[in-house]
């Protein structure tokens, strides 16, 4: 089905459009943003995680900085992250608040001349605290009767709720009867699990620069993953119309889901630039943006689960406690995607779902790349190993005979999002990558003795393109594109959507020469902003090149079916614009409009000057596209890790990576894409973790990168163990059969690595990271525990 | 406040002349006040390599480096090697073509780093040169196709069996 050899770009390497500007250093990021006049802000942040205080800032005031105080910001709740639909929406923020629920939470903030300045003025404000309360930071503690409640009451929409035991939002739901599947099953596998909170490290910490606008509006140039969902905000906190807020599209050092919501430095700069009249600039450093600003969604995950002999799924319960944070950025739908995530990998026949998601003193959590799949895919993963081990059969076959692949129904994003799958290449990863490692050959858990013991895992995974579907549904998903043809006959496309460096605007570009048949040279992407710019939800849910190519490409067929209309006009043979075929020319570097069976022709830039000459108008098109599926893209890891029992470090080996993206549009960048989400992945399977003090609810790394031990070049298997492998097939309702990858990239890390572990060292790892420490500690256990395990039996393989 | 000292040095080829106090950083200089805005900051206290620019060829980081201590001496940022398409390093070039951009945020330090590497070791390993850009930190790419873009531009550098390394790194 796949119309590979034909296309010109789509699924060509070529050098990545910005590439120049990004190795030159002319790439202008947020950070690097600077306006005359501009001042320095300051945000003060609450050593408290949970008290009401009282703040003091005449001393500020007096050494000439502007000041900003709970009472300068407007009275306003929200939720910083707009992809829900309001009523979906749970609102408990405030720009700056008196009653701060985590340490760093915004209390007050100063602009001056400098950063100096600014950074003075901020050491001279007064913080007396009225009320300090004992912080919660472990979701069952804070939802035993009597523990303080973090809110009171927030908002559901345009609704006061109130929060009763610190819970910020519930999901429930059931499919089949579950007891009988489970009490019929022939092996049944219980497990609890953990997960890390991790902390994005995306390279440019937040920041943004406010400009107040002789007209009431206000500039802004931040770092975030949608200029439209900041714009809407941004108006709705101030009161400022949509028209009169332009958030400028500007270069991201890495988003990973820290900036699908609006950073609140971005909403304290817009109030500090109104105050003082003059633009503002808050850069977050480091430490503030790992002590503060985001982290990802700890979950505590139950399943248990049942299989019969006949190698078949018969039922399985999942609960998910989810740690919060002191504030709702909008885990309410990560219930539902992580319910999702459960029962679009394997066909459960009967489920139960238990989600609920708890408020704690800690750091708001958000998206990081995988939205919770990671952790529930981590988590199914290895039930699913285990499950296969019971059953004396190989886990390979195990999975393939159980996942939910081509013609099931798919709701990855939610109950609320389902469409049917068209297009599968799991089968050929699963058997390929097998292959490529070796899986028959590897060792027995438990069956090695020496120093150093090598395991290889296998798992699963997938993630969805985009949040589309038939339905409305309560996520907000479509995306836009704006195309106008110059008068040479190059085009500029103008959108909305942000690359956060995975190449989405390149495939973008590719697709709109691949359907007008021009050079890649002769497409623009402007660099835009959300008042010149047609809706676009947001860069995440790995739609950019699913949801917004399409876009692109329905832009580009209604500009050519114009430039037909006009070209039948130059022609003056053809019947009508049916008639007119067109081919792309490399030697002119033009599209060649023809005539069939005749000499009649011309040229795309021919077309252009013309309409330019003879009045006859420019050619454009903008257009809105709502997707109406959110297509899996699968992938599908073999790992190999080398376990050093004596200092329980582990090293990756050999990786073959598999992913089934649909048509690979971006060959170099889509692998680029599979490299980095590995490595990601094997810094939160291994490394990676924000771990609290129980006594301050202060983060106990004081925003190191050192300590938070982020993978570096040393830590990745040789160039030519690390494969990475495309399945060969089209997706149907994406532009030329593509599908997405950001996330699906790394969704299935943590459980092929903890996987290959146990198979290296014959224990299982319910908590991440599986650190050197856990690792020694569970060898000594089981040494103390019966001396060694005698070697257990397996599935053959 | 602290008395401001005047220094003097040859940034990407120019003599530049400034007051800077005595504790002020490079990366600020060069960042806020020359607005040479392609050295990045990540971290600010030698974690990332974000910040790296040559000083005389060599790599320091410039979070850690006072402006005061490059006096006389010689700075090249990333700016300095290429100012568009047509005169891009092999470095560069390399980066571009074997998809070891992607945000692009940690490309100005993996460029100059590489580019100091490949003038001590114009044949490196690739062992070598994990273990050269080990304090550059990338979060994007997984270093694969860094670790393939340096390899590729020192065997292309071989194969035209150049004196130097890459254009752009000549000190003075
Ligand atoms: S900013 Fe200098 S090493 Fe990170
Ligand atoms: S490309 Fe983003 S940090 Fe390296």
């Amino acid at each position: 089905m796949s119309a590979g050899g034909r296309f010109r770009f789509v699924g060509v390497r070529v050098g990545r459009k910005d590439g120049v500007l990004k190795a030159t250093g002319r790439a202008t990021y947020a950070y690097d943003v600077w306006l005359p006049g501009m001042l320095y802000g300051r945000i003060l942040k609450s050593p408290y995680a949970h008290a009401e205080v009282r703040v003091d800032a005449t001393e500020a005031e007096r050494l000439g900085a502007v000041v900003l105080t709970p009472r300068d910001v407007p009275d306003v709740l929200f939720n910083p992250r707009l992809v829900s639909v309001e009523e979906d929406t749970f609102k408990d923020w405030r720009v700056l608040t008196e009653h701060p629920r985590y340490v760093g939470e915004p209390v007050a903030a100063v602009a001056a001349a400098s950063e100096e300045a600014a950074q003075r003025a901020l050491e001279a404000i007064k913080l007396e605290p009225v009320r300090v309360y004992k912080p919660l930071l472990d979701p069952f503690e804070a939802t035993r009767p009597g523990s303080p409640a973090i809110h009171e009451r927030i908002m559901r929409g345009g609704a006061w709720v109130n929060v009763e035991d610190n819970v910020a939002c519930t999901l429930e739901y059931s499919e089949g009867d579950v007891d009988r599947a489970l009490s019929e099953a022939d092996v049944v596998v219980e497990r609890r699990f953990h997960t890390n909170r991790r902390y994005h490290l995306q390279p440019e910490p937040k920041v943004a620069v406010s400009r107040p606008d002789p007209d009431g509006g206000v500039t802004v140039w931040t770092t975030t993953q949608t200029i439209h969902n900041t714009k809407i905000l941004i108006s709705q906190v101030f009161g400022i119309p949509q028209s009169k807020v332009r958030v400028k599209k500007v270069f991201l050092g890495g988003g990973f889901g820290s900036s699908i919501h609006t950073n609140l430095v971005t909403l304290v700069a817009v109030a500090l630039s109104r105050k003082a009249r003059r633009p503002v600039k808050i850069a977050l450093t480091r430490e503030e943006d790992m002590m503060h600003d985001h982290v990802s969604f700890e979950m505590y995950l139950r399943i248990r689960a049942g299989a019969r002999r006949n190698g078949r799924l018969s039922g399985a319960e999942f609960e998910n406690v989810m740690d919060v944070g002191a504030h709702q950025i909008q885990p309410y739908p990560l219930l539902g995607t992580a319910l999702g995530w459960f029962v679009s990998l394997y066909k459960w026949r009967a489920i139960r779902y238990f989600g609920r998601a708890v408020y704690t003193n800690k750091v708001p959590s958000c998206a990081l790349r995988g939205y919770g799949n990671p952790q529930v895919t981590w988590a199914v993963e290895t039930v699913v190993d285990e499950l296969a081990e019971e059953l004396g059969v190989d886990p390979v076959e195990f999975r393939l005979k159980n996942y939910v692949g081509k013609g099931d129904l798919f709701w990855g994003q939610g109950p609320t999002v389902k469409s049917i799958i068209r297009s599968d290449g799991v089968p050929e990863l699963m058997r390929r990558g097998a292959e490529l490692i070796g899986w028959r050959n590897r060792p027995r858990p438990g069956e090695q003795t020496g120093r150093y013991r090598r395991g290889i895992g296998v798992a699963r995974g997938f993630h969805t393109s985009g949040a589309g579907g038939p339905l409305s549904g309560s996520v907000i998903d479509y995306s836009g594109a704006f195309l106008k043809v110059n008068e040479d006959g190059s085009v500029d496309y103008v959108t909305a959507l942000q690359d956060h460096g995975g190449g989405t605007l390149d495939a973008h570009a590719k697709i709109i020469a691949e359907e007008l048949c021009i050079p890649l040279e002769k497409v623009n992407v402007v660099w835009s902003d959300s008042s010149t710019t047609v809706y676009d939800v947001c860069t995440h849910a790995s739609r950019g090149v699913y949801v917004g190519g399409e876009a692109a490409r329905r832009a580009a067929r209604e500009v050519k079916r114009k430039i037909l209309e006009y070209a039948v006009r130059i022609l003056n043979v053809a019947v009508g614009p049916e008639a007119l075929r067109v081919r792309y020319d490399e030697e002119l570097g033009d599209a060649v409009i023809y005539v069939e069976g005749s000499d009649a022709q011309t040229t795309l830039s021919e077309v252009a000057r013309t309409a330019w000459q003879r009045n006859w108008g420019s050619i454009s098109a903008s257009v809105s596209f709502r997707a109406t599926a959110a297509p899996p893209s699968f992938t599908a890891y073999f790992v190999e890790v080398e376990v050093d029992t004596e200092t329980g470090r582990v090293r990756p080996v050999r990786v073959v990576a598999g992913a089934d993206i649909g048509k690979v549009i971006n060959p170099e960048l889509a692998e680029g894409q599979v490299q980095g989400g590995f490595v990601m992945g094997w810094g939160w399977a291994v490394l990676e973790d924000t771990p609290y003090n129980p006594e301050t609810g202060a983060l106990e790394n004081m925003g190191f990168i050192t300590d938070y031990k982020a993978p570096t070049a040393g830590d990745i298997p040789p160039i030519e163990d690390f494969r990475v492998i495309f399945a060969d097939t089209y997706e149907p309702t994406g532009p030329f059969g593509a599908k997405g990858i950001g996330e699906a990239a790394s969704n299935p890390v943590a459980a092929a690595v903890a996987n290959a572990i146990y198979d290296a060292i014959g224990i299982r790892f319910y908590e991440l990271p599986i650190t050197p420490e856990r690792i020694l500690r569970a060898l000594r256990e089981r040494e103390r525990a019966s001396g060694e395990n005698p070697p257990r039996r397996r599935g053959v393989a | 406040m602290t008395e401001p000292r005047v220094i003097r040095f040859r940034l990407n080829g120019e003599w530049v002349q400034l007051g800077v106090a005595p504790n002020e950083l490079l990366i600020n200089v060069l960042r806020e006040r020359l607005h040479l805005t392609g050295t990045k900051y990540w971290c600010g206290i030698g974690e990332c390599g974000g910040c790296t620019v040559l000083l005389d060829g060599e790599p320091v980081l410039s979070c850690l480096t006072l402006a005061v201590d490059v006096d006389g001496r010689e700075i090249t940022t990333i700016e300095g090697l290429a100012t568009g398409e047509d005169d891009l390093t092999p470095l560069q070039r390399a980066f571009i073509e074997e998809g070891a951009i992607q945000c692009g945020f940690c490309t100005p330090g993996f460029i100059l780093t590489a580019q100091a590497l490949l003038r001590e070791n114009p044949n490196p390993t690739e062992e070598e040169i994990r273990e050269y850009v080990r304090g550059n930190l990338c979060r994007c790419t997984g270093y694969v196709n860094i670790v393939r873009a340096i390899k590729r531009a020192a065997s292309e550098a071989a194969k035209s069996r150049r004196p130097g390394p890459a254009a752009g790194a000549a000190s003075g």
